[in-house]
């Protein structure tokens, strides 16, 4: 079912990003990482990746204001978006942009792929 | 019948020695001493003494007559008014003095003497006549009055003094205080205003005493929601307290007060002023603020390199292979547990900046106090096999609360549960609803708190005594979570004996109706 699923994962730490683009290897899923947020747009629109995840706190173009644009749009509006974030008031942020889940850092490897499991399929 | 014949008069019946004995007992009726020396012989002897000045001398007849007056001064001869006498009677005048006599039994007493000379057909005087009045008690009651007049007059002048030091020491003290004070009038002129007013707005005592508040510096304080406080304070007698005001002046920027303001209620001549205290709190909350932003960027920094650290942890503990040996799996074990550590520091100082500040937002909602109560027990005992946490009653209530502050509270009741219980492997919960709250208490079968640290363990930075070497910490947990609570409404609090173990229990009010969550 899930082998060809893309997970679009974006965090302007490339720290995070790698690590996610690592300890996502031996999943069955698909990772387009970004460290841009500007560029989340172009790859949605391109690849359609079944699964957002989003960080909060990023230069420019912010989480939440992704999520809000993403849940405008009549094509993206159904995605479902997680949020990660290290800010206190990240839960109360992701609800109010509409986030499908939300986990705040650092998190448990399983907590996520838990989510991503459900969320995806 | 008084006839009068060639300069003589008679007021009986023209018999002179009827009128001499009428005037002796008119001389002995008096209330005055009378005598009449005579001056023709040495050394003016008395020839002549009423009753009234036995009674006033103490002598009697026989022992004054043939004396010079001067014996009832004893020894008490220097007094100025001897030498007016003495003038009066080598001039042949009479004279007034007021003279210090004493009694035969040696009491002193105040002699109102008048003396008049008696002349003959010459010229000269062959008598002097003295009538003496005893004026001692109008002399005390002089000198009483005198004295309690200079007494008061020294009081007075001590008083006076004293006030005007007050009063120096209190201006002293207003004119230094980093806080700006006003006092104004009923009509809001202003009746004074100290130097630290004067400086931070920049105006000048001329412009600012006797000006009304509205009108000073160019309307500049013309402060509608100041208006309606201070209109308010008179009539209702509400003082202001804390109120903040923003404002805009035109040559100083942007102001954050905080006012205060009472009306004088003192009978007298300051009743219905107002004393209104202006603290500039502009930098103050500037400061907070940047105190705030840096603690949250700084914890979202440094969890950032955590969270790739805590999954690459992760990975390595799943990608473990199949003979990898105890140690190393001890050794990585070790180091996810003291990544969570360092997490729950990062979120600690954060939180204890935020409690210090007053910036805890509460997102209150409402949730099942008995589920949250579960799954926090749940997630604390999957990671700690050594301990079973026995849950007991429930109380099937929905609170409204936030439920992340919540959860942290209970993490950090049933953490220290076990930290400080390393022997023992029980620890209970239990849920009970009492009256109009919820509780939960959290029992362990430690080492337990003396009396004296239980006063103390929530206090910030309290560690107590021999415990910081076994269990490291820094001692704000428990101090965040009453902040906590306290923040709901609600209270914690401990029971403890030594060596015995401890519970630690609070309660949240379950109709979190007037909630005031920013304290």
């Amino acid at each position: 079912m899930s082998e060809n699923k893309t997970i679009l994962i974006c965090d302007d730490d490339e720290g995070i990003l790698d690590m996610l683009e690592m300890v996502f290897e031996d999943s069955p899923y698909t990772i387009i990482a970004e460290q841009n947020s500007l560029n989340i747009k172009g790859i949605i629109e391109k690849q359609s990746p079944d699964l957002v995840v989003l960080d909060l706190w990023m230069p420019v173009l912010s989480g939440d204001q992704v999520l809000k644009m993403l849940r405008k749009n009549p094509k993206t509006e159904e995605i479902p978006v997680i949020i990660i974030s290290a800010s206190r008031e990240g839960k109360q942020i992701a609800a109010n942009a509409g986030a499908t889940g939300y986990i705040s850092k650092p998190f448990d490897f399983e907590e996520l792929m838990t989510m991503v499991n459900r969320l995806i399929n | 019948m008084n006839i009068y014949k060639n300069g003589e008069y008679s007021f009986s019946n023209n018999d002179i020695r009827q009128d001499f004995e009428l005037l002796i007992r008119a001389m002995d009726a008096s209330i005055s001493g009378i005598i009449i020396t005579n001056n023709l012989e040495p050394d003016n002897p008395i020839i002549y003494c009423n009753l009234a000045f036995e009674k006033i001398s103490g002598y009697t007849r026989a022992e004054i007559i043939g004396h010079n007056c001067r014996f009832l001064q004893r020894e008490d001869r220097s007094q100025q008014e001897r030498a007016l006498i003495r003038e009066a009677v080598s001039k042949g005048k009479s004279c007034t003095v007021e003279i210090r006599n004493y009694r035969k039994n040696g009491d002193l007493f105040w002699n109102e003497l008048f003396i008049s000379p008696v002349v003959d057909h010459d010229g000269n005087v062959t008598h002097y006549i003295g009538v003496q009045n005893d004026v001692s008690l109008r002399k005390k009651a002089e000198q009483d009055l005198r004295q309690q007049q200079e007494s008061m007059e020294k009081q007075i002048a001590e008083r006076t003094r004293s006030l005007r030091e007050s009063e120096l020491f209190l201006s002293s003290i207003i004119q230094t205080v980093r806080e700006s004070l006003l006092v104004l009038d009923p009509e809001f002129n202003v009746v004074s205003a100290n130097d630290y007013f004067i400086k931070t707005f920049k105006v000048t005592k001329e412009e600012t005493v006797g000006t009304n508040l509205y009108k000073l510096g160019n309307h500049q304080w013309d402060i509608p929601k100041l208006k309606e406080l201070l209109i308010d304070i008179l009539p209702t007698n509400n003082p202001v307290e804390d109120f903040e005001v923003e404002h805009d002046f035109p040559h100083i920027g942007r102001k954050l007060m905080l006012l205060n303001a009472y009306r004088i209620e003192l009978e007298g001549q300051f009743k219905d002023q107002i004393l209104l205290a202006i603290e500039d709190i502009t930098e103050k909350r500037e400061i907070e603020r940047r105190k705030d932003d840096f603690l949250s960027i700084a914890s979202h920094e440094l969890k950032t390199p955590l969270t790739t650290i805590k999954g690459y942890v992760q990975a390595m503990e799943r990608l473990m292979p199949e003979g990898a040996g105890e140690r190393f799996r001890n050794m990585l074990a070790k180091t996810s547990q003291y990544l969570d550590r360092l997490n729950n520091l990062i979120a600690e100082l954060l939180d204890v900046s935020r409690i210090q500040t007053g910036n805890i937002e509460l997102h209150k909602q409402p949730f099942q106090f008995d589920k949250m109560v579960k799954e926090a027990v749940e997630a604390i005992q999957s990671a700690s096999s050594n301990h079973e946490i026995q849950i007991t009653g429930t109380s099937g209530i929905t609170v409204s609360a936030d439920e992340s502050h919540i959860v942290q509270v209970l993490n950090n009741l049933l953490s220290n549960a076990i930290k400080y219980a390393p022997d023992a492997e029980k620890v209970h919960v239990h849920i009970s609803k009492v009256s109009e709250f919820v509780k939960v208490s959290v029992t362990d079968k430690g080492m337990g708190i003396s009396p004296e640290d239980q006063k103390r363990i929530f206090e910030r930075f309290f560690r107590a005594g021999d415990i910081q070497q076994r269990f490291p910490g820094m001692g704000i947990g428990l101090y965040i979570c009453e902040q906590i609570i306290k923040n709901h409404n609600g209270t914690l609090w401990v029971e403890s004996e030594k060596g015995k173990g401890s519970t630690f229990s609070f309660t949240l009010p379950i109709n979190t109706t007037n909630e005031h969550g920013n304290e």
